[in-house]
């Protein structure tokens, strides 16, 4: 009997037990301003998600995923701005501030829902192909890779805000109203928009999941371990590496629209460093090498931050930081390990015990003899 | 029977230190080579350079009718390639099952791999793999914690389950028992009926056992070759390696 930890029917139990209580959570509170809240709980688990699948499971520690994030974000404003636009008065009203007299080419598409949909997760998507293809090519690993994403975050950041007439600079975007999708208005405080947040965070955390127990899963595992031993086994590294920081991406991506259809608003602030550093210490803390456990150290930290942070004010940042060097020093593998290691100790108690079961059995027909 | 690998005219430098120089060797199929030399004779950078480790300063080297002189390292082990490294390579955070596994890679596109989850085949390679290398009864522990003797097999087993058409191994038997020596070198025979190896090893006595053929490698080039008696009456081979082994 091994660590139940490890066993996959147990592990999807547990996940089917977490979303049993996620879906629970908007049939019991009316409190539409919490429900929209825990909804953008529900964000930030996915971005822990994407954190956990490319550097817990990929070995690729990524400060820049705000740049998928931001970039869905942005796309998503930009839809939900259009929306409010109409033939009368085609232009966002910002855009006239910065004097500009037409709507540029990079906003056209975004006059279509489907198509600004479409943009929103394929362009970011598109990004992290490319980049982590260029980077990953050219085996830029560990630290260096890191650094690269930090740079281009800074470089997206430095771009939206010095592009003010396209991007609304530091002011950021605010569409008006709510997301509209076929005929359907998403109030991002109704039961409606946590059901879409709920429904995304489920499906990415499934794929996840599959993606980490198919074969594909185990070559990242080993390259995580040890790339350069797995390119002799007839893998190729970058196109794995890739493929995992893509497929992270993407559900960044994914995040960054559900994110501005809960709020209406979208600002460089999204593509802060702090903000990126933050998605890897919910990840840390939560477990980078559990995906369930990366999105319980989303909530609690996120959780902790909204209602002890009114109370600590400034305070806060110095309890967040204290709590991380505990959990990197004591608990390198996050609050998941603890679980691990218990269920572990548990499993070897059992198995001495049955052991000691058999010792006597063996022990009994003896004098029988 | 024409050459499995041929190596042409290989030279590798590094700075202005010529490891490797206007090297050449054909393995045939279905033999066994010794590549044998005192330290720094370049036997080591010679699997690198076959592998795609590193490239060649000038230089072919073809598989199977295929150049395949500086392609990655992924490729040469498509092609049918397997390495042992010399200082036992495994994976130590997964476990030995999984060490197998990973090493069964017969499907190595990542878009189809996503949606594999059983593997054909796999579970009685694995079977067969782990009884041969004695890690039937280890298959769930992590291959971090294995003994040296055990990392050596399970990297053997992991060479072995890449099926390889040639299999290079880097010093083998190193920290094994006289006991599993004498294992290794009937597994090492019983492959030449459907693979090729090259073998670096020092020890005379495990290369007397198993090799067809022995090259004896100085400063980068190729000193001597042959039977293993023909070697060993060589005055130069005496001379530079086992004149000096003798005595030691």
């Amino acid at each position: 009997m091994g660590n139940i930890y490890h066993n996959k029917t147990a592990q999807w139990i547990v996940y089917a037990v977490f979303f049993a209580i996620l879906a629970v959570i908007p049939i019991k509170i009316d409190d539409s301003f919490l429900l929209n809240q825990l909804a953008t709980y529900g964000v930030y688990g996915m971005l822990a998600l994407s954190i956990s699948l490319c550097w817990g499971f990929g070995g690729i520690l990524n400060l820049g995923q705000g740049i998928a994030f931001g970039l869905g974000a942005y796309g998503m404003a930009m839809t939900m701005q259009m929306q409010s636009q109409d033939a009368s008065n085609p232009i966002p009203p910002f855009m006239l501030n910065n004097s500009l007299d037409h709507l540029p080419l990079l906003w056209q598409p975004f006059q279509n829902t489907t198509a600004g949909l479409i943009l929103s997760v394929a362009v970011p998507t598109l990004f992290c192909a490319v980049f982590g293809g260029i980077m990953f090519r050219a085996r830029v690993s560990g630290p260096f890779f890191a650094i690269m994403t930090l740079a281009m975050l800074s470089a997206f950041y430095t771009i939206i805000i010095d592009r003010q007439p396209y991007t609304g600079g530091v002011n950021g975007l605010t569409p008006p109203s709510a997301f509209q999708f076929a005929g359907v208005e998403v109030d991002p405080y109704s039961p409606t928009a946590y059901w879409v947040v709920f429904c995304f965070l489920m499906g990415a955390t499934v794929v996840a999941k599959l993606i980490t127990q198919s074969s594909f899963g185990l070559v990242t595992q080993a390259i995580r371990d040890d790339a350069e031993r797995v390119r002799f086994l007839g893998y190729s590294v970058a196109g794995y590496e890739t493929v995992i920081y893509t497929v992270a991406g993407l559900i960044a991506a994914i995040a960054g629209c559900c994110w501005v259809m809960l709020v209406q608003y979208v600002s460089p602030a999204q593509l802060d460093v702090s903000f990126s550093l933050s998605m890897v210490i919910w990840a840390a803390i939560g477990g980078r090498h559990s995906l369930l456990g990366s999105i319980f150290g989303a909530f609690i930290i996120q959780g902790a931050q909204s209602y002890l942070g009114d109370t600590f004010l400034a305070t806060w940042l110095l309890i967040l930081g204290g709590f991380f060097i505990i959990v990197v020093r004591f608990l390198p593998n996050g609050l998941a390990s603890l679980l691990e290691s218990g269920l572990g100790l548990l499993a070897a108690k059992r198995r001495s015990s049955s052991a000691a079961v058999e010792r006597n059995g063996d022990a009994n027909p003896m004098p029988a003899e | 029977m024409a050459g499995l690998l041929e190596i042409h005219n290989l030279s590798k430098s590094f700075d202005a230190t010529k490891v490797i120089n206007d090297f050449s060797l054909e393995v045939v199929e279905g033999t066994l080579c010794c590549l044998v030399g005192p330290n720094g004779a370049g036997k080591t950078t010679t699997l690198d350079l076959i592998t795609g480790r590193i490239k060649p300063t000038s230089g072919k080297i073809i598989f199977a009718g295929e150049d395949i002189t500086a392609k990655h390292e992924h490729v040469i082990a498509r092609a049918g390639i397997g390495r042992k490294f010399q200082v036992p390579a495994v994976l130590r955070d997964l476990t030995v099952r999984q060490n197998l596994e990973v090493s069964y890679s017969r499907q190595t596109n990542p878009f189809w791999n996503l949606f594999k989850f059983r593997n054909a085949g796999l579970k009685e390679k694995l079977d067969e793999i782990a009884t041969l290398a004695g890690l039937k009864d280890r298959l769930g522990e992590r291959a971090g914690i294995l003994s040296h003797g055990e990392t050596q097999w399970l990297e053997i087993g992991m060479v072995l389950m890449q099926e390889p058409r040639l299999l290079l191994m880097d010093e083998p038997i190193a920290g094994m028992t006289e006991g599993e020596i004498e294992k290794t070198a009937r597994i090492f025979k019983d492959l030449r009926k459907t693979a090729t190896l090259i073998v670096v090893e020092h020890d005379m006595g495990f290369v007397r056992e198993i090799a067809d053929v022995v090259t004896v490698m100085h400063m980068g080039s190729l000193l001597a070759q042959g039977t293993i008696k023909q070697v060993e009456s060589d005055p130069r081979v005496r001379d530079v390696y086992l004149g000096e082994q003798e005595a030691a």
